[in-house]
């Protein structure tokens, strides 16, 4: 029988799994790609890396209006994945509006697994609604921070 | 700078690639490799810091002019690097073709050969490939106004609309385009200044370029034009013979002395040295 502080320590700890699971979303799978949203956060300058990331050094910078809302995504090339070329994701808006990445998919089955960062250039104070990578849609209401 | 020597040497194509390099070669490869490292260091301590870096204004650029032994403009085979002294040029085949020229006075290219692969592995037409192959090959010649220079230098030779994308891809930098793909880079405030308006030529020149059947034949160059070097990127001309072979119109006579309107540019890019 755990101590009252071992359980709060322990209670702590499951609810603070519970509760990245929850924001890390469930995974999906296309073309032997698993992907999970694990963030969205507004940011005033984003990296235009590609995906998986290399050492690009160009940066997306925030301008008067608008915002950097930069949402990552864990990556997982399983054995049934096959090369192809994957277009570039896109996220739509509260207000239905969709809004493009300059981040691309370069050798996407390249490494194992990977995470990457795509910033979308949106009005001031946008909600986002979901993200669309291929045939996957992933809800981003309960992940936006 | 420490310099990841296992990483430089990845850069340049790995262990193989560097023993068929000559110590020019080497040398000027080492020199591009620290400055890129520089700049991303000065990006990282931008972004690591918390604060938005700070981007120079159009006049402080300006300031810095009479700072200098040089124009900002020259070309790269002009100037030593950050003020030493030039190397002695290997000279150039009797008939030089466009890969010597990559070899001995584009090299090392890293840029331009990026941009290019990621345009192969993206899935771009052959035109386009080639065009970001050699969309800021004239650097080494000229800086200002590369789009029109380097088009001209090319154009002899290659697809009207590869010539046509390297000529308008310098007035498409300047022009955000999110749904293409394309984002306004956060080097151009530095190296532009953060208060810069392009000049009305090259305004007048986008307003064109919308409405042209081929503005995304430019564009697709600017998405590519990365800007980047990535240390785990293995880059070299090896995957692009075929579109060269298939695209570029080698002259008989090597470049240079095929008596094409720009023959003399080619020539001034095999002799550099020459007085007059």
């Amino acid at each position: 029988m755990p101590k009252p502080r071992s359980f709060c320590a322990l209670f702590l700890f499951t609810a603070t799994v519970a509760v990245a699971f929850a924001q890390a979303g469930k995974p999906q799978t296309v073309n032997g790609l698993e992907m999970t949203v694990t963030s969205v956060e507004k940011m005033e300058k984003a990296s235009l890396r590609d995906c998986p990331p290399g050492t690009n050094t160009v940066n997306a910078v925030q301008r008067p209006g608008d915002e950097l809302a930069v949402v990552t995504v864990k990556f997982k090339v399983l054995p049934d994945f096959k090369s192809t070329t994957m277009k570039r994701p896109t996220v739509t808006a509260a207000d239905g509006k969709t809004y493009n990445t300059s981040v691309q998919f370069v050798d996407v089955g390249s490494v194992p697994e990977y995470s990457c960062s795509f910033p979308f250039r949106v009005a001031a104070g946008t909600t986002l609604k979901s993200l669309q990578i291929e045939t996957a849609t992933f809800d981003l209401a309960g992940v936006a921070k | 700078m420490e310099i990841d020597r296992r990483a430089f040497i990845a850069s340049l194509g790995g262990a193989a690639a560097v023993s068929l390099m000559d110590h020019e070669a080497k040398a000027e490869a080492l020199e591009h490799y620290m400055e890129e490292q520089l700049d991303e260091m000065v990006a990282a301590q931008g972004q690591g810091s918390g604060q938005p870096e700070k981007f120079p204004t159009v006049a402080e650029i300006e300031a810095q002019i009479e700072t200098r032994p040089f124009r900002r403009g020259t070309g790269g085979v002009f100037t030593g690097q950050r003020g030493q002294n030039v190397k002695k040029l290997e000279p150039m085949p009797d008939k030089p073709t466009l890969q010597d020229f990559f070899r001995l006075r584009f090299a090392p290219a890293n840029h331009v050969l990026q941009s290019a692969t990621r345009a192969l592995k993206t899935g771009m037409s052959e035109e386009i490939v080639l065009a970001c192959l050699l969309h800021d090959c004239v650097l080494s010649l000229i800086k200002p106004d590369h789009g029109w220079w380097g088009a001209q230098l090319f154009e002899p030779y290659i697809p009207e609309k590869s010539a046509f994308a390297i000529r308008y891809h310098q007035t498409l930098r300047f022009f955000p385009d999110e749904q293409a793909g394309y984002e306004y880079p956060d080097q151009y405030y530095r190296i532009f200044g953060h208060d810069y308006t392009p000049p009305q030529y090259i305004q007048d020149t986008y307003k064109m370029l919308k409405n042209h059947k081929w503005y995304m034949e430019p564009r697709l160059v600017t998405v590519n034009d990365l800007y980047a070097f990535d240390p785990n990127a293995k880059v070299s001309i090896e995957p692009f013979q075929d579109i060269i072979g298939r695209h570029f119109k080698q002259p008989k006579e090597g470049l240079g002395y095929d008596n094409s309107p720009s023959a003399h540019m080619w020539r001034t890019l095999a002799r550099p040295d020459n007085p007059l």
